[in-house]
């Protein structure tokens, strides 16, 4: 049977699944006594182990079953693991995903493993009680891997139909059949367990046998009561004939091809320009026929729905992305010799996949700096009378329409007056500025190249990566916002749409164009005169209860012509927040709110960078989508 | 010639109906035990194709009958006649040289599902 179809599912839950490895092996470290993770992570490296056989991945199989027997051993000794077994088993879980991406893309023989599998061997103590695990010692360990991989028995997987009674039974016979075909190894789980009534019926272990795979599934069907029956290469063989993973899910989920829901996205924003069309020629129709009324509230309402419900089948937790993280930081605080405590708070909380996929660089960015430029090295922190450990939270908070994302260290803070004195001696703040407010510091640290190692060594390289960061949210309608304290700490706080293909917007005019502005941001609406006027750093501003919201006219900043209208006398001002920012777009009318469809948007050389995207109106006629982050 | 069978349990109602079943299949019952010891006994005198055996038996238990009769015939044929809850002893059955099992409430086709697969 043609495996590849299944290629890209073994892809996704291997992933899953040394996901969890990494997890627990953290877990482990922090808490070497615990007997808890190895369990876990045995479980984990076994099922890629007879998954990566199913698909007749001989490396991927042999890597995980070496992996396997030193995990086998550690569970057994219920000893704490030394380090240095730690920290291969962290190096066997990185390559083992390497190695299962060159799989799945037919490169499997890319990745030399030999050093690896000789050290995962070595780690083993040899046991006299199975002889043919111990390869002869004067073999060189390229060689010793080569030798032993012939020999190696085929990894067996049997399900018991899960209506059968007494599956243990079932699976003990299949045991006692096995071995009238070979000598069966490494039962799993160990017999023992098919005593008990929960046991689900699954059961693994190796054959040594010349009998030919079709044979040994033939065989083991003979048992009765099996459902399923996989017989795994022994190294270098070919393709199980097996019935794949994919036969045996009954869970309630598929996986879909993200591409799907793109191009369902995609229809769906069509049928929602066409829904806005229609409701404008229904209102124009509805004296002869009102029937078209009706026609025209249900197609909404269903078009409504079937939106609602595809957003919601985008929504990933964050968790997705988020649990590669503390590998990450433990890695990179390792490495610079610093102790750091990480928590995740908010794993749960969903958004649209297109915006998750996009936050990773982000957050590993932010992440490194966190550790790198935030966290004190331990004897730094113990003359401040502070923890030696560091602490790093990483927290996803559901706000309205918004999804808040916030990385805090408790470190030594952002040097302001450093910051000061460069963004002086650059002329990005004038000379008289004393000293500089939250927000003045995210933008001079945001901008392009602005920080050099020498010149801001608290922070050094932290505003080129900002300014990637904030590119990077701009792009996906978010905001970013920075919090620091001299040694207290800093906090960033990305701010980002939930989804990002409908979003309601504020349909406001502006001479003869229509400009819409998503409703995350905006905070109301009021009446150009009907407020206090004042100034806030020379610009225009309105006084609203009792805070200066400086106002950003339309009219002026996109250059509407002379041919426009005038402007009406008593002009909107559409007041956007973004944290604690505030400012008041002055338009000259409101039309309406309504759905938009959001599509990317190349803007040309030159073009204000006031623009994210842009929509195509009901009538047909395309508008561009206001940036609440350019004009805050 | 037909199969014949040597039928193993202390309450008369199970080996009237594993009777009934494998009779109206068109096996030949040649003979019944009450006991383990019986078994025993029988299965040497009767040298029967298969064997049903009851796991909870007075005197000598299905298990140890089981493996009384496997140390003289290892090639005997028996199917072990069990009740849910009944795992951990199937097991040690199997262990002992039972070749399948079946599970109360009996249904015929099942018995003589498990039946065809013992005499392969």
């Amino acid at each position: 049977m043609d495996l590849s179809q299944y290629a890209e599912l073994f892809l996704a839950e291997s992933r899953e699944h040394l996901s969890a490895c990494n997890q627990l092996l953290l877990e482990w470290e922090r808490r070497p006594s615990s007997p808890e993770p190895v369990s876990g992570i045995f479980r984990a490296v076994h099922t890629v182990k007879g998954m990566a056989a199913t698909m007749g991945y001989g490396r991927v199989a042999d890597l995980a079953h070496r992996m396997e027997n030193l995990l086998d051993h550690l569970r057994r000794s219920g000893k704490p693991p030394a380090d240095e077994v730690l920290q291969l088993l962290f190096r066997a879980t990185d390559t083992l995903e390497k190695a299962v991406g060159l799989a799945v893309t037919g490169r499997e023989r890319d990745l030399d493993v030999s050093a690896l599998a000789a050290e995962l061997d070595r780690a083993v103590p040899k046991q006299p009680t199975t002889p043919s695990a111990a390869a002869p010692s004067s073999l060189s360990a390229a060689a010793a891997l080569a030798a032993s991989v012939p020999g190696a028995g085929r990894l067996v997987q049997v399900t018991i139909r899960p209506e059968a009674p007494l599956k243990g039974a079932r699976a003990m016979l299949v045991i006692r059949k096995a071995q009238s075909l070979g000598t069966v190894h490494r039962i799993q789980p160990p017999p023992q367990a098919f005593e008990a009534e929960e046991f689900e019926g699954r059961v693994a272990f190796e054959l040594d046998t010349n009998v030919a795979p079709a044979e040994i599934e033939a065989a083991l069907r003979t048992v009765g009561d099996v459902e399923r029956v996989s017989v795994g290469g022994g190294g270098d063989e070919g393709l199980a004939p097996a019935e794949s993973v994919a036969a045996s899910g009954r869970s309630r989920h598929i996986r879909v091809d993200l591409r799907r829901l793109d191009t369902l996205m995609d229809l769906i924003g069509e049928l929602v320009t066409a829904r806005g069309r229609l409701n404008e020629i229904a209102a124009r129709w509805v004296g002869q026929d009102p029937a078209i009324d009706d026609i025209a509230i249900q197609v909404s309402r269903l078009s409504a729905e079937l939106q609602s419900e595809i957003i919601q089948a985008r929504m990933t937790p964050v968790w997705q992305v988020f649990d590669r993280f503390p590998r990450l930081v433990r890695d990179v605080a390792r490495q610079l010799g610093k102790q750091v405590a990480f928590r995740v708070e908010g794993k749960e909380i969903e958004l649209d996949r297109a915006i998750l996929d996009e936050l990773g660089d982000p957050l590993v960015h932010l992440l490194r700096n966190a550790v790198d430029h935030g966290i004190e090295p331990p004897a730094e922190r113990k003359r401040h009378k502070k923890n030696p450990e560091g602490q790093i939270v990483l927290a996803a908070v559901r706000e309205r329409s918004t999804v808040a994302i916030s990385i805090a260290d408790d470190g030594r803070g952002i040097d302001r007056d450093k910051i000061l004195q460069k963004a002086k001696r650059e002329g990005v703040v004038g000379p008289h500025v004393e000293a500089l407010s939250d927000d003045q510091l995210l933008r001079v640290l945001a901008r392009p190249g602005f920080s050099t190692a020498d010149a801001v060594t608290a922070v050094s390289g932290r505003g080129v990566g900002i300014d990637v960061v904030l590119t990077r949210l701009r792009a996906l309608g978010g905001s970013i916002e920075i919090r620091t304290e001299p040694g207290k700490g800093t906090a960033f706080v990305l701010r980002l749409p939930v989804t990002l293909a409908i979003v309601r917007a504020l349909i406001a005019a502006v001479g003869q164009e229509r400009y819409a502005l998503p409703l995350t941001y905006v905070a109301e609406t009021v009446e150009f005169g009907t407020t206090p006027m004042t100034t806030m750093e020379g610009r225009d501003a309105i006084v609203l209860r009792d805070r200066v919201v400086p106002l950003v006219d339309l009219r002026k900043l996109l250059g509407t012509n002379g041919g426009a209208p005038a402007p009406p006398p008593r002009r909107p001002v559409i007041v956007l927040e973004m944290g604690e920012r505030r400012s008041g777009i002055v338009v000259d009318g409101m039309l309406s709110q309504q759905e938009i469809v959001v599509k990317g948007f190349d803007a040309p050389q030159g073009t204000l960078p006031v623009f994210s995207g842009a929509t195509i109106m009901g009538d047909g006629v395309p508008a561009l989508i206001l940036d609440a982050a350019g004009l805050v | 010639m037909s199969h014949t069978v040597l039928v193993c349990d202390d309450a008369i109602f199970m080996r009237t109906m594993i009777t009934d079943i494998l009779a109206q299949a068109g096996f030949e019952v040649v003979g019944e035990a009450e006991t383990g010891t019986q078994a025993v006994e029988k299965y040497r005198q009767l040298k029967p194709d298969l064997v049903t055996m009851d796991i909870v038996m007075p005197d000598m238990g299905g298990i140890d009958a089981v493996r009384e009769i496997v140390k003289n015939d290892p090639d005997a044929k028996i199917l072990m006649c069990s009740a849910m809850g009944q795992q951990a002893l199937v097991v040690e059955a199997i262990q002992a040289g039972a070749k399948d099992f079946v599970v109360k409430p009996f249904q015929p086709s099942r018995v003589l599902e498990a039946v065809q697969r013992v005499l392969g």
